[in-house]
């Protein structure tokens, strides 16, 4: 990891980003994707949102379980305003980013002046207490949650028409959207000298701080743009699902957001987080057949990965892990002597 | 006028005081050694000017200022820079991002406009990584620029630390026993560098160091400190034939 962005290498993953997207924006429109697969690909890009907003905490040092209560307070800002006051939800949709960056600020202010381990502690006290407050307050629809909450309204297109939210495919164009801008936003504070204050608190806290960086300070920053795109995609989820209950938002959820992040590669704070919510989405599709033991193989697959292989599955494209590896087990096959012995036998 | 004022410096770790009413004054412009057997409370005392430890009692005045309630990124702001003991460096950059990093307080245009990256927060950036490169031309480890941190010999590590400290054009500089660990031809280089910091730069320079040749040919002034006392203070000639250092410090080793 770098302090500075290699420029070469940068206009290369831009024109990988620009291929992904194209695809992305295409697939659909070819026939090719089912109902099913479209729903898949939209909660992988949610959780795609989630992890990288995750992932800016991890970039200034800080590990976060309760980023789901961040994603829920969007969540539900969203859907009771649209409901309650019957504004439009392309108003409801800012809104619900704004609020939960006001609601971030002091939390953040608070919780970012303790040390890495109680910090982490700390986010999950948050999460339980804002699972508990929404399951309390019959206002906020307790722990029966919120129902009938209205999808987004149609959009009039000139000389087209109007994009009604009726099937899935005006959500996953809106999901697209929402990915896309958060992209375009980190990728643009990562490279700035923001993003390299940031590294610097990630790499050495101490000597950041001789470099007159306010780490309290970078790190509110980090942790209150990261909320508001978890608020963001909070209030897409709201009217995707259409229903919401605080069993969505627990720690469990904060914790698989974590798993996300870990999967794809910690040091790769888009990227990683990209294909590790894409392989966590898909995967469980895989075992549903068992699907009431799936958090066991979630839990177990984040020991594992914790342990063996920390550096995530970005880590291996990086480092030409697997070219290494493969050169490695002929080079030890070659000097096997069983080999040689079959050799002479030959 | 003193640039830098200590005053009746303390510290205490739980009863036990790691530093005891210190005070000295440094002038503008000059290289000022602190020297001590183990455990005086040299570090200590770098530590409390910085501002990474909170002293118990007395106070740090900086070109006039009380600089004692501030915290440590503002001691940085205002001109302080600094060096640490073990050696302290983002290990896993290049040597020219190491010292790239040290630019963070040189930029003037806002937020905004490094997020939106405006045509002057990248011209900002583009001065800052010229006047990076220049900076280790300038200390001589110009052609290790693309090496990770990690992978350099300890002498130029300790150079790259000086390095990051001059990024951020410090007034003042504290190094932290800048030539520990280094074969005598590096240390010659050092101590050469360390002049041309005061004589080129204009930089005052606070050293803590062991090394007794290092603080004579350096050194303009010097405190003794001894079990977080100050025990003499004046020329290093002076100093060394004080009979209260001599027991304190340098009867119990050789000299150099």
């Amino acid at each position: 990891m770098s302090l500075k962005s290699n420029e070469g290498r940068s206009k290369q993953i831009a024109l990988c980003l620009l291929l992904i997207i194209l695809i992305l924006i295409v697939a659909p429109l070819t026939g090719l994707v089912k109902q099913y697969h479209l729903h898949l690909l939209i909660m992988a890009g949610v959780n795609t949102i989630l992890a990288i907003s995750f992932l800016m905490l991890i970039a200034v040092g800080r590990i976060t379980i309760g980023a789901a209560a961040f994603w829920g307070i969007g969540a539900y800002t969203s859907a009771l305003v649209v409901t309650n006051l019957h504004i439009s939800y392309w108003l409801a949709l800012p809104m619900a980013g704004i609020l939960t960056g006001i609601i971030a600020l002091p939390v953040g202010a608070i919780i970012l002046r303790t040390p890495g381990m109680a910090f982490v502690v700390l986010t999950m006290v948050v999460n339980m207490v804002f699972v508990e407050t929404i399951g309390h307050v019959e206002l906020l629809g307790g722990w029966v949650g919120l129902i009938d909450i209205p999808r987004p309204d149609p959009i009039p297109i000139p000389f087209f028409g109007t994009l009604k939210f009726g099937g899935k495919i005006p959500y996953y164009y809106l999901m697209l959207f929402l990915l896309t801008l958060t992209v375009v936003v980190f990728c643009a504070l990562y490279q700035s000298r923001i993003g390299r204050a940031w590294r610097a608190i990630k790499l050495n806290e101490r000597l950041a701080q001789t470099l007159g960086i306010n780490v309290w300070k970078y790190r509110l920053l980090a942790f209150v743009v990261g909320s508001i795109f978890a608020g963001l995609i909070g209030s897409f989820f709201a009217h995707y699902f259409q229903s919401l209950e605080p069993k969505q938002f627990t720690v469990f959820k904060s914790v698989y957001i974590q798993i996300y992040g870990i999967l794809g590669g910690l040091d790769f704070y888009i990227a990683g987080g990209a294909i590790g919510s894409v392989i966590m989405t898909f995967l469980p599709e895989l075992l549903r057949g068992i699907a009431e033991y799936e958090p066991i193989f979630s839990g177990i697959l984040l020991i594992m990965l914790v342990v063996f292989f920390p550096g995530g599955i970005m880590s291996l494209a990086h480092a030409g892990f697997v070219a290494e590896n493969v050169a490695l087990i002929i080079k030890t096959l070659k000097t096997l002597p069983l080999l040689n012995n079959l050799r002479k036998k030959g | 006028m003193a640039f830098l004022e200590v005053r009746n410096l303390t510290k205490h770790f739980g009863g036990l005081a790691s530093l005891n009413g210190v005070s000295f004054e440094v002038y503008e412009g000059e290289i000022f050694g602190i020297i001590g057997p183990n455990g005086a409370g040299k570090t200590t005392l770098f530590n409390l000017i910085s501002r990474f430890l909170s002293p118990s009692n007395g106070q740090i005045i900086f070109k006039e200022r009380d600089i004692t309630p501030l915290r440590p990124h503002e001691i940085a702001q205002l001109g302080i820079g600094r060096t640490f003991q073990n050696t302290t460096l983002f290990m896993k950059s290049t040597v020219l991002d190491n010292v790239y990093a040290g630019f963070h307080m040189s930029y003037k245009a806002g937020h905004w406009k490094a997020f939106l990256h405006t045509l002057s927060a990248r011209k900002e950036d583009r001065i800052a990584l010229q006047r990076a490169n220049e900076i280790i031309e300038f200390m001589g480890i110009g052609r290790l620029k693309d090496e990770l941190a990690e992978n350099l010999p300890h002498g130029h590590q300790r150079i790259l630390e000086i390095c990051i400290a001059l990024a951020t054009s410090p007034e003042l500089l504290l190094l932290d026993e800048p030539v520990t660990g280094m074969n005598p031809e590096e240390t010659q280089y050092v101590v050469s560098l360390i002049k041309r910091l005061r004589g080129d730069k204009g930089i005052t320079i606070v050293i803590v160091e062991h090394n007794m040749i290092v603080v004579r040919s350096l050194c303009e002034r010097i405190v003794v400190l001894d079990s977080g006392m100050k025990i003499a203070e004046g020329l290093p000639q002076e100093v060394m034939e004080n009979e209260r250092v001599i027991e304190a410090y340098l009867g119990k080793e050789e000299v150099g």
